[in-house]
């Protein structure tokens, strides 16, 4: 297993996931089908999570497949057309999820929320399709004729549809340059995912905690009214952290504690969609102050805190351990 | 702050970073009179990154080390901020379903962090003492902590301690102390992270980067 085995297992899922999520959600139009709705917005949130290790894991892939034969051309145009559809989709899913929690209150989805959902899994989708044809044209551009094609200098030739697109997609160097332009931008990037880490254990801590047993007088129902702050701490870190990693992913591709890291969040949304998507989180939402949650519920509850302090540990690691995967390092 | 003799072989790297990085650098300047050095640094910063403790904590290349410390920092720096700033955030009005007297748990907590933070972070400066000492920010970052901690126990004391208040009269007594308390937890993180962007020595006679 490497990282270009893991891209191409991953790459799967944005791309058909989107497909499958707008498939659902353009059929619930036909019906008023709210449930289906419910269940494309869920697709949604869980393909923008998995989408971000997919990203990751192809600047593993592109190191490792450098070299002639390879073109550096083609590779960074799939890399551009990745970066732009990668923020489409964390955008479908914030607003999905946006979406799902409103609807906790109003008991269906806002309309402003479907409008917008609409337009950015539209987006997504054809830009996902993007992503994959100039992913697929590195290792097989004798596959696509006329689509695209390298010159003999090595740019990329594009259709009509393509050069417009490719218009919006930023290149990967300049992406990387705006991020490292200044320490003191870079530090304020670190402060805010700072700031975003507190608000999740904070908020998120505290759930856990009252779930587990700990502090029973409180209600369960209105302890979980603290979960947008621990949503908008997780955005402003997956972008803060997102834009890191495009700055200098020198620093982060060679560090196995970065992988874990990931993998870590890779178990929280797990683990999130295991609470939300049984009858666990109805069955605790409901507890009032000094009522026992369920085993099932506890163990959930723990495992949150635990990996949050994981996520914590594995980052706190990068910088000393930043080059445990780099090829002749040990 | 007193001056200190320093061998003249150290005299020449610090000497030679001083011209390259400006006449006078920081706090930390050199004065050459007779073949002797005055630094503004006190010797004994020197003193303690010369004992076994800071000299482990600096080169240990053990994961327990240095960054084991660190880590620790951050868990703590969790508790403690992220337990006030559930706390501010109801005060101040989110979450207003959630009744407020059993949150006065949450101090227990706030307590713990704190005190991780203080151990943890005298560590850090035992490895590091002239870095962190000659830094501004590091000043910066010790009153902002100071004026959060005078807010959470004033908080703790007079609007959660005193159990005759109505949860009208907590919040009425309490949302100034937690718009500050959420101001000064920002500035103390912030400060924080600004640390080693912000420090012109990383050690004793030594500018960062000679």
């Amino acid at each position: 297993m490497n990282f270009a085995h893991l891209h191409l297992l991953l790459n799967h899922f944005p791309i058909i996931g989107t497909i499958v999520g707008l498939g659902l959600f353009l059929v619930s139009f036909l019906g008023k089908n709210d449930d289906l709705r419910r269940g494309s917005y869920i697709i949604f949130a869980a393909i923008a999570l998995i989408s971000i290790p997919t990203f990751l894991t192809g600047f593993g892939a592109q190191v490792m497949i450098k070299g002639p034969g390879v073109s550096d051309a083609l590779i960074q145009r799939h890399e551009g057309s990745a970066l732009l559809s990668l923020w489409f989709m964390e955008a479908t899913g914030a607003l999905a999820l946006i979406g799902l929690w409103q609807s906790q209150r109003t008991s269906h989805l806002a309309r402003w929320n479907v409008s917008a959902v609409l337009v950015f899994s539209l987006l997504t989708a054809a830009l996902m399709a993007r992503t994959g044809n100039t992913g697929g044209d590195i290792r097989h551009p004798e596959d696509r004729p006329g689509v695209a094609a390298t010159t003999t200098d090595g740019s990329v030739t594009e259709g009509t549809l393509g050069s417009i697109v490719r218009a919006f997609e930023p290149t990967p160097e300049k992406f990387s340059e705006a991020v490292t332009f200044s320490k003191w931008w870079w530090t304020f990037m670190m402060i805010l995912h700072f700031l975003g880490l507190i608000m999740i254990v904070g908020t998120v801590g505290l759930l856990d905690l009252r779930i587990m047993g700990f502090m029973k007088q409180l209600p369960i129902g209105p302890v979980h009214r603290f979960l947008p702050w621990a949503m908008a701490g997780l955005g402003v870190n997956i972008v803060t952290g997102l834009l890191a990693f495009i700055g200098l992913p020198d620093n982060y591709i060679y560090s196995g504690v970065f992988w874990l890291k990931m993998l870590s969040l890779l178990l929280l949304g797990l683990n999130a969609a295991v609470f939300y998507l049984t009858d666990i989180f109805a069955g605790v939402e409901s507890l009032g102050a000094g009522e026992d949650a369920p085993m099932s519920a506890k163990l959930i509850a723990a495992s949150s805190l635990f990996l949050w302090f994981a996520v914590i540990t594995f980052g706190r690691y990068i910088q000393p351990l930043g080059d445990t995967l780099r090829p002749g390092a040990n | 702050m007193e001056s200190a003799r320093v061998a003249p072989d150290r005299w020449k790297s610090v000497s030679l970073s001083a011209r390259i990085g400006g006449k006078r650098v920081g706090i930390q300047y050199c004065v050459e009179s007779q073949k002797e050095i005055k630094l503004a640094v006190p010797e004994v910063f020197n003193t303690i990154e010369q004992t076994a403790l800071s000299t482990w904590l600096r080169e240990s290349t053990s994961v327990f080390g240095f960054y084991f410390i660190l880590l620790f920092h951050t868990f703590g720096m969790a508790l403690v901020v992220g337990a006030s700033a559930v706390v501010d955030l109801r005060v101040l009005g989110i979450a207003s379903a959630l009744p407020l007297k059993p949150l006065k748990r949450l101090f227990a907590i706030m307590w713990v962090g704190l005190a991780i933070n203080v151990t943890t972070g005298l560590f850090l400066l035992t490895a590091y003492p002239t870095k962190a000492l000659t830094n501004p920010d590091f000043y910066v970052k010790l009153t902002f902590i100071g004026l959060a901690v005078f807010t959470m126990r004033r908080m703790n004391i007079q609007v959660f301690a005193d159990t005759s208040l109505s949860e009208m009269a907590m919040i009425a007594k309490g949302k100034t102390m937690a718009a500050w308390s959420l101001v000064f937890w920002i500035g103390a993180v912030s400060a924080g992270r600004l640390l080693s962007e912000t420090s012109k020595y990383i050690l004793y006679g030594h500018l960062w980067g000679s």
